[in-house]
């Protein structure tokens, strides 16, 4: 049965710094198959917002809801559902690049993960740099890998933080595709980008933030 | 293109190329993805999950264990001569003790203890505050916390390691102190036993407290534990001085002691039953904090580099506080900076407190009759809270960029980051004249002239011993080592321990020798004229290798219109 309300509800979300407001009673509904682009200028409050909608810092008022249920990052539930690439990705020094996505497969219960996981790397351009350590990557590898966690496992809601960074213009075009063909297979997404390739290709709704939104 | 190409290319009457220019050519989006077949997701075990990581690093580890005690080694020697160096000052202790008869001595001895127990209690909150208790590395926050699993399968081993740490530091240091205050067998094991089992108490409430995200309640108690901790150490150093009478037999508070070690059983229980069935619930952010921070300083304190730890915690200290009231600087030029520190102090005023605790220390010392070393222990106490006061000066130390952007030779600006430090040395030095004087039982020692010079003195060796430890270069491995009997060694290392103390030995040798503090105050004038940076050994060689080009250049450019100069 297909779902009626939205995927994400986010309700009078403000968040302050010290007396600095950063965001300001906003609200969002994502429901399934939609796709929404922040955009806005460094220090607009993009990567707050997003921060605050999957719980990695608090929120001074509003709520944010996922799937219905209230989020909350520790709450196994909302894990299985919400896939993130933000800027916050760390690696196990001593695990090679498959099984850090071998890792992730088997934790969210995937049934096939070898198979997955290959797949996914093969798309993400990453087999020939299977068998390395994380810190022998190039930046643009470890984001093709930060994007590929996304990708083997169940979800309902993808949060992407300037996804593009870092990538070349084959990758930003993969990327736009996928997303894209993501959203058109019914997964809610909501990204902070400064890419217009990316914004045109996948976004269904844009919002800009900041002083200078004009909405 | 470069300058020089530039004028070659104009030299050579040919026009600049002109920059290649490509059409943006626009990019297909791909079609073809994979997606994962829709399968229900298996039911996952999370200790399979540990299993297959260690699976997967069997046999992937490139130095045996030997090897890593061998690299540390650097560590656990400095902790040897630091052990050594404890051990001798334990001793030497417990022969002053010993010969303590009066009754004041007797009770000064038999509060001690308690001293002990509060600050093992505080430094146990810190520690807990500071880390978790609970942790997690950066990775496993990325890879296992971000999966639906039962986090407090994952956890639960990570809270028994802080809980037996702050047990056995405890109980160690408990015992440690009621072992030197002179206490029998039973006393010994009940201070120990209290000490060691108020700690396990406390850490267990600093976990339910991070479960429950009550962070302000360990605050608290540590806040209390602290202020405990200097009431009973004013209390000693009261009673030994004979201001305040009190007689109390050795074993008169045991009962009490006895009751503080049952209520940390009590709360240890408590604390660990509602943290364990909690631990699924404290938030990835800051599992991954502590364990970050852990991470970060794990390096710096393998290579000794005390200052890079401390820039860890005051790092982590801004980060956390996130913002403050932005103020409007004062004043021009250098006068600028020093508002600037001013301001800063005002608004961090945390270090004033342990500013004024360190008081204690000489008059503690004068009460207890040991006026001949209180200005080395005082001035030794007053490196460790003179430090959080030179954040500038680390900071212009640490990196050369800061001190670029400022219009001022280096020893300028480094004179201006001791301007509020040394304010606040000198209202210290004031404070403590009486102790230097003889306010004690032991009766007056020197005049009251001399001792204001020997408290100046002792304040400003504690300045310079700070100024020194802040400054200091971190130990260069890159250096060739020196053979020791422990290993190859960087020769920095061993001076790098006792940076800063150095200076406070140096300082106050003249007072120690009854030369008089006009001598130790002449030393204060010759180390701060090299501590200011007068001779920085790398400023004056990058000042001789320009000088060197400029030469060069000069050269170089004479020779060139000697060429080009037409014949007649």
């Amino acid at each position: 049965m297909a779902r009626q309300g939205p995927v994400l509800r986010v309700k009078d979300l403000k968040k302050s710094f010290g007396p600095v407001t950063i965001i300001e009673r906003f609200s969002l509904d994502v429901r399934a198959g939609e796709a929404v682009a922040l955009t806005g200028r460094n220090g607009s409050g993009k990567s707050t917002l997003l921060r605050c909608i999957i719980g990695a810092d608090r929120v001074d008022e509003g709520t944010v809801e996922l799937n219905g249920i209230k989020m909350s990052e520790t709450n196994p539930d909302i894990r299985r559902e919400l896939a993130t690439v933000i800027d916050d990705m760390d690696f196990f020094p001593d695990l090679s690049v498959v099984e850090h996505l071998d890792l992730l497969a088997r934790a969210h219960g995937v049934a096939d993960p070898e198979t997955v996981v290959d797949e996914v790397l093969d798309e993400v351009q990453l087999v020939p740099q299977s068998g390395q350590l994380p810190g022998t990557l190039s930046s643009g590898q470890r984001r093709r890998l930060a994007l590929a966690t996304a990708f083997i496992r169940p979800r309902s809601l993808l949060i992407l933080d300037e996804p593009e960074a870092r990538l070349d213009v084959e990758g930003v075009a993969w990327l736009a595709g996928r997303l894209k063909a993501e959203r058109q297979r019914g997964l809610a997404i909501v990204m902070a980008s400064h890419e217009p390739t990316l914004v045109d290709a996948v976004a269904t709704r844009t919002l800009r933030l900041g002083a200078d939104a004009g909405e | 293109m470069s300058k020089r190409a530039r004028k070659n290319a104009k030299a050579a009457g040919t026009p600049p190329p002109a920059p290649a220019v490509t059409e943006p050519v626009p990019v297909e989006l791909p079609t073809e993805f994979y997606f994962p077949p829709d399968d229900p997701p298996i039911p996952v075990d999370e200790r399979d999950l540990l299993a297959v990581m260690r699976d997967w690093r069997h046999g992937r580890a490139t130095r045996t264990i030997m090897q890593v005690i061998s690299d540390g080694y650097i560590a656990v020697l400095s902790l040897l001569v630091l052990g050594a160096m404890l051990a001798g000052a334990l001793l030497r202790t417990q022969s002053l003790v010993a010969v303590c008869t009066t009754s004041s001595c007797l009770t000064a001895r038999t509060l001690l203890p308690w001293v002990v127990l509060f600050a093992v209690f505080a430094l146990t909150l810190s520690a807990a505050h500071l880390f978790g208790p609970v942790l997690a590395s950066a990775a496993e926050g990325s890879w296992l916390m971000d999966a639906p699993i039962r986090r407090r399968r994952l956890l639960t081993k990570r809270l028994v390691l802080p809980l037996v740490l702050a047990f056995a530091v405890g109980l160690l240091l408990g015992v440690l102190v009621a072992l030197l205050s002179g206490n029998d067998t039973a006393s010994i094991a009940v201070w120990g036993g209290a000490t060691g089992l108020g700690a396990l108490g406390l850490m267990a409430f600093a976990a339910a407290a991070q479960a429950r995200e009550a962070r302000g309640a360990v605050r608290i108690a540590r806040t209390s534990a602290a202020a405990l901790t200097a009431v009973a150490g004013a209390a000693v150093v009261s009673v030994a001085a004979g201001w305040v009478h009190l007689s109390l037999a050795p074993d008169a508070l045991l009962p009490v002691v006895a009751g503080v070690g049952v209520a940390g059983v009590a709360l240890a229980v408590a604390g660990t039953m509602y943290a364990t069935t909690h631990l699924g619930e404290i938030r990835r952010a800051r599992l991954v904090s502590g364990g970050s921070l852990v991470s970060g300083m794990q390096g710096a304190a393998f290579a000794l580099d005390l200052g890079l730890v401390r820039d860890i915690l005051v790092d982590r200290e801004s980060a956390e506080r996130g913002h403050v009231k932005p103020v409007k600087g004062r004043g021009t030029g250098i006068a600028a900076l020093v508002w600037r520190d001013v301001e800063r102090l005002y608004r961090w005023p945390r270090a004033l407190p342990g500013l004024a605790l360190s008081l204690l220390v000489p008059y503690a010392l004068d009460a207890l009759g040991a006026s001949v070393v209180n200005p080395l222990l005082s001035g030794l106490a007053l490196i460790v809270v003179l430090v959080p006061f030179l954040g500038s000066l680390r900071v212009l130390t640490r990196t050369k960029g800061l001190a670029r952007t400022l219009p001022f030779p280096t020893t300028t600006i480094r004179t201006a980051a001791m301007v509020v430090p040394a304010i606040l040395a000198v209202v210290w030095g004031l404070a403590a004249t009486p102790a230097f004087w003889g306010i004690g039982a032991a009766g007056q020692e020197r005049t009251l002239a001399d001792a204001v010079l020997v408290s100046m003195a002792t304040a400003l060796a504690g300045l310079m011993g700070a100024v020194r430890w802040v400054t200091a270069k971190p130990v260069d491995f890159n250096t060739p080592m020196l053979a020791t009997g422990a290993g190859a060694m960087p020769p920095t290392l061993v001076f790098n321990l006792f940076r800063g103390l150095d200076m406070v030995v140096l300082i106050c040798a003249p007072v120690l020798l009854g030369w008089g503090a006009g001598w130790s105050l002449g030393l204060v004038a010759v180390v701060f004229v090299f501590l200011r940076g007068t001779f920085d050994m790398d400023e004056l060689k990058a000042q001789q290798e320009q000088a060197m080009r400029e030469q060069q250049a000069l050269k170089s450019e004479k020779d060139k219109i000697r060429v080009s100069r037409p014949r007649r």
